[in-house]
């Protein structure tokens, strides 16, 4: 129905781009797919925003290429690119009216009065704006001038859509609302879509894939599910929300599953490394279950004895900070437990699954 | 290498035409001052002595001084006048506030040297006032002098000193008076500080006006200063003398005025440098709740400094009303003085409105881009014109005059004796001003608006003028009606550049005191007045809606 039949893809290719001496962006390469839900990801400061910020032409680049499908755009000055950016602040004209700001784009263009017409208010349908064309921006809530700040994007019909952080002025519930529509929009349409986010969460509930950055640099691009099961970097596993990072020694190998000593302490892990080797590895604390007194762990788990540290009731769910002989401290997060059932045990035992564990090298 | 992308050529452009204009028209006159002091009488070769003999003159090195003292004096004058007065503006529990900071807008419209001249009809030697006083045996000599400049500079230039600092009040965050309070400072301790010190940058560039607004100041000292030589002065008697105009020597103290202005800029930029307060105060703080008694106080105190501020205004509209038989005046109602002003010419007063208004418009037409250019887009280029387009504001009236005619007095390019030179002059002064207005608005326009537009398809070029002039045109408006008020009152260039049929009001109102002719001069003043009130309104609700914060 939209301008559903151009897809365009992105490529990337060995841009660089440096503020003084800093490289906020140092030769990064990645491909989005046509109509792909593609998120950068990243604390602040490594780069995201000026990787997105190229891709509009707002940032040049350095060094580098990006192509939309087979063209060269980087050297296309801003407004000939083609792309629909949605800002951090939404960037609402102030002196114009929600219908103003949405036909700005199309004024531009040279549209005619009429098709303006028609597709502003197709537009504003579309993001749920019926009906508030006449209102101006100083009468909208938050959550409207979002959609307003997309409908104003998406009646350009541009070949990619770009959002930087476009939900960190939300509040929390209305943020997972607007995250959902903005993803149900983008798969309606199958537009191309860049996502600027430090949000983990976020990124893994509206994105087809997920490139994290540090330091200008991609540490690691996948599918969500990936990104958070099999980090590859010690780095992202502890972005992509808490986890617990041991470092110890591969004290031997028994079949698929490498044993590591941290203090006194022996851990089981899949992988395989060498002997004596020093690595680092992950366990998220939902991979850890507190056994009951006398329980079995499950088919396949190991276990390990632990002291009981601080205890946060969170509702839902209820974090255990356990202390391991050498000190180090290993944080569970588990759900339906209550507080009074630990607080009489000094001890407890913990179990595992080993194939939970990512291990990275020391 | 520099790389300059495509996104840059729009403000690259504005920056080179800007540069341009200004290298023609500020700096090539600018230096040709400088050279001429640098040159013998025959013009020929290059010399010291013009430096050496002026400033080895106990007459021209005490107009350095006496220049220096004023300055200082009526700057602190107006500083302790106008900060209480912002204050309680900002915020006590005054009445009719709002129509103080109507009133104390408009001595921005009364040339400074008439507010000097009604002070002198009222108390120089043969004043009314003075003759009051001393019929009832109080001895009063009269207001010439230093003293008598310092409190005239105070009445008329307060403005400068209390918008910015009731803006500064207004933006003061009440959450670190109270966290002050919180931490166990009384009231009093915590204005002192916390308050002032947050405001102080605001008052101090207010100061900054003044202080080189007094320098320059050439019709204030010309009715005041007796035999009192004062810098600004001295160079136009020096360059347009009676026995012929000595270029040489009146370069020696153009140059003067300019690095005495040019110090107190670097000062008062060292001082700012490093005292960038941000002040995001997301409400203005609320009025003050106060005892019965200090707010009495504050309300006499408020309504004094601005009733004082209106007397010359008072005082000229009665004088022009009165009659005169020669220079004396007599206690009669009559029209006389407008007849006479009339029967000259209606001429002064055209010339006046056109070329203020075109003046105005051309000054805004420079100086907005110049703001946008040196705002949005920081690089070396756009540093260097930020620091030209500030130039204007440190260099005399008279000495830009003076630059002007010997630079454009013959050659490829003659200027001399039209009216486009007094435009050009008039431009050029205005400009900080208007780069400055235009800036301050443009730091509270998100620079992702533009971007959007940019975005949207629409080019740099077609962005500012669909999406950030419409943004900013409130401030606009209200900076080039500022300019055509104050240029309407400008004497210090006028005098030195005007010639035959382009003379301006105040040209009328400075011959006419020159000549004994007060009741013309004061009845000019009054439809200078009558012409200029108007606008000045419209500028004073523009400034209400910006809060008061674009000076």
């Amino acid at each position: 129905m939209w301008a559903g039949d151009v897809l365009t893809a992105i490529s990337i290719d060995h841009v660089s781009r440096s503020f003084g001496t800093v490289r906020a962006v140092d030769d990064v390469s990645l491909e989005v797919e046509d109509g792909e839900f593609f998120t950068l990801l990243g604390p602040s400061g490594c780069g995201k925003t000026t990787l997105l910020r190229a891709i509009a032409g707002f940032a040049d680049l350095d060094s580098g290429q990006i192509r939309f499908g087979n063209r060269r755009i980087d050297t296309l000055p801003p407004h000939r690119r083609s792309t629909g950016m949605v800002f951090q602040n939404y960037a609402i004209f102030p002196n114009l009216t929600v219908g103003g700001n949405v036909a700005y784009g199309l004024k531009a263009r040279g549209v005619v009065a009429a098709e303006i017409k028609r597709r502003v208010a197709r537009a504003l349908k579309l993001a749920q704006l019926d009906g508030l064309g006449e209102r101006w921006p100083h009468q909208l809530s938050g959550g409207q001038l979002q959609r307003v700040a997309i409908a104003r994007c998406l009646v350009i019909e541009p070949e990619v859509l770009l959002l930087d952080e476009p939900l960190s002025n939300l509040d929390a519930k209305l943020r997972v609302e607007m995250r959902a529509e903005i993803r149900q929009l983008q798969q309606e349409l199958r537009i191309t879509a860049v996502y600027v986010t430090h949000d983990q969460e976020e990124a893994l509930a509206i994105s087809d894939r997920i490139a994290v950055m540090r330091a200008g640099r991609l540490e690691q691009v996948a599918k969500p599910q990936q990104i958070y099961r099999a980090p590859e970097t010690p780095f992202v596993a502890e972005f992509m929300g808490t986890t617990n990072l041991l470092t110890g020694t591969v004290a031997g190998c028994e079949g698929e599953m490498l044993r590591v000593r941290v203090g006194p302490q022996e851990f089981r892990a899949a992988g395989d490394r060498r002997e004596d080797a020093s690595v680092c590895f992950s366990l998220r604390p939902e991979a850890i279950r507190l056994l009951g007194i006398g329980e079995a762990p499950p088919p396949g788990w190991s276990t390990f004895e632990a002291e009981l540290g601080e205890i946060e009731f969170l509702g839902a769910m209820t974090r255990v900070a356990l202390k391991i002989n050498n000190g180090a401290v290993v944080r569970v997060a588990s759900l339906d437990l209550l507080p009074d059932e630990l607080n009489a045990r000094g001890r407890v035992t913990a179990a595992y699954d080993p194939r939970r564990i990512t291990v990275f090298p020391g | 290498m520099i790389a300059i992308s495509r996104r840059d050529t729009f403000p690259l452009a504005i920056t080179v035409v800007a540069l341009v204009f200004l290298g023609l028209f500020l700096l090539y006159p600018l230096f040709n001052v400088f050279g001429a002091s640098f040159l013998d009488r025959a013009g020929a070769h290059f010399t010291f002595a013009n430096y050496t003999r002026m400033l080895s003159s106990r007459f021209y090195l005490g107009s350095l001084t006496n220049s220096l003292l004023l300055g200082v004096l009526a700057t602190l004058l107006t500083i302790a006048l106008g900060v209480p007065l912002a204050f309680c503006l900002a915020r006590l529990p005054i009445p009719g506030k709002s129509l103080l900071l109507a009133l104390a807008s408009l001595p921005l419209v009364l040339p400074s040297f008439v507010a000097a001249y009604a002070l002198v009809l009222l108390f120089g030697r043969a004043g009314i006032i003075t003759h009051l006083l001393r019929d009832i045996g109080i001895p009063f000599s009269s207001i010439y002098g230093i003293a008598g400049m310092t409190i005239v500079f105070a009445l008329t230039l307060f403005p400068y000193v209390v918008f910015p600092a009731v803006a500064a009040f207004k933006a003061v965050d009440v959450s670190i008076e109270e966290a002050g309070q919180n931490l166990g400072s009384s009231r009093w301790r915590t204005f002192w500080t916390v308050t002032l010190p947050v405001v102080m940058p605001a008052v101090l560039a207010g100061g900054l006006l003044v202080f080189i607004d007094v320098l320059e100041n050439f019709g204030v000292p010309f009715v005041l200063a007796e035999d009192k030589p004062i810098l600004a002065v001295e160079a136009y008697k020096l360059f347009v003398g009676e026995t012929g105009g000595n270029p040489a020597s009146a370069g020696v103290l153009g140059v003067a005025l300019i690095v005495c202005a040019a110090i107190a800029l670097l000062i008062q930029r060292h001082y700012l440098g490093v005292r960038r307060f941000s002040t995001a105060a997301r409400r203005a703080p609320p009025e003050l709740v106060v005892t019965p008694r200090l707010r009495r106080l504050a309300s006499t105190y408020s309504w004094a400094v601005i009733v004082a501020a209106l007397v010359p205004f008072i005082a000229i509209i009665v004088i022009s009303f009165t009659e005169f038989r020669g220079p004396v005046m007599h206690a009669n109602l009559s029209f006389d003085n407008f007849r006479d002003l009339l029967n000259q010419s209606s001429r002064p007063l055209v010339n006046t409105l056109a070329l203020s208004t075109a003046a105005a418009i051309a000054a805004a037409a420079i100086g907005v881009p110049i703001g946008f250019a040196i705002t949005r887009f920081r690089s070396k280029i756009s540093a260097l014109l930020d620091v030209i387009a500030t130039t204007p504001f440190a260099v005399a009236g008279t000495v830009l005059g003076i630059g002007l005619i010997i630079s454009f007095n013959s050659g490829w390019l003659v200027l001399t004796g039209g009216w486009l030179i007094l435009v050009l002059a008039w431009m050029v002064r205005k400009i900080p001003f208007n780069v400055r207005a235009s800036a301050a608005i443009l730091q509270q326009i998100d620079p992702s608006l533009e971007e959007a537009s940019i975005n949207l398809g629409v080019s740099p070029l077609m962005t500012f003028a669909r999406l950030t002039v419409p943004l900013m045109t409130g401030a606009v408006i209200g900076g080039m009606v500022l300019t055509w008020v104050t240029v309407a009152s400008e004497l210090s260039s006028t005098v030195v550049l005007y010639s035959g049929p382009w003379a301006t009001m105040t040209v009328v109102m400075f011959q006419a005191l020159e000549g004994e002719g007060a009741g013309i001069a004061s009845a000019a003043a009054t439809v200078l007045i009558v012409v200029t009130v108007l606008p000045v309104a419209l500028v004073y609700r523009l400034l209400r809606r910006h809060e008061l914060g674009m000076m």
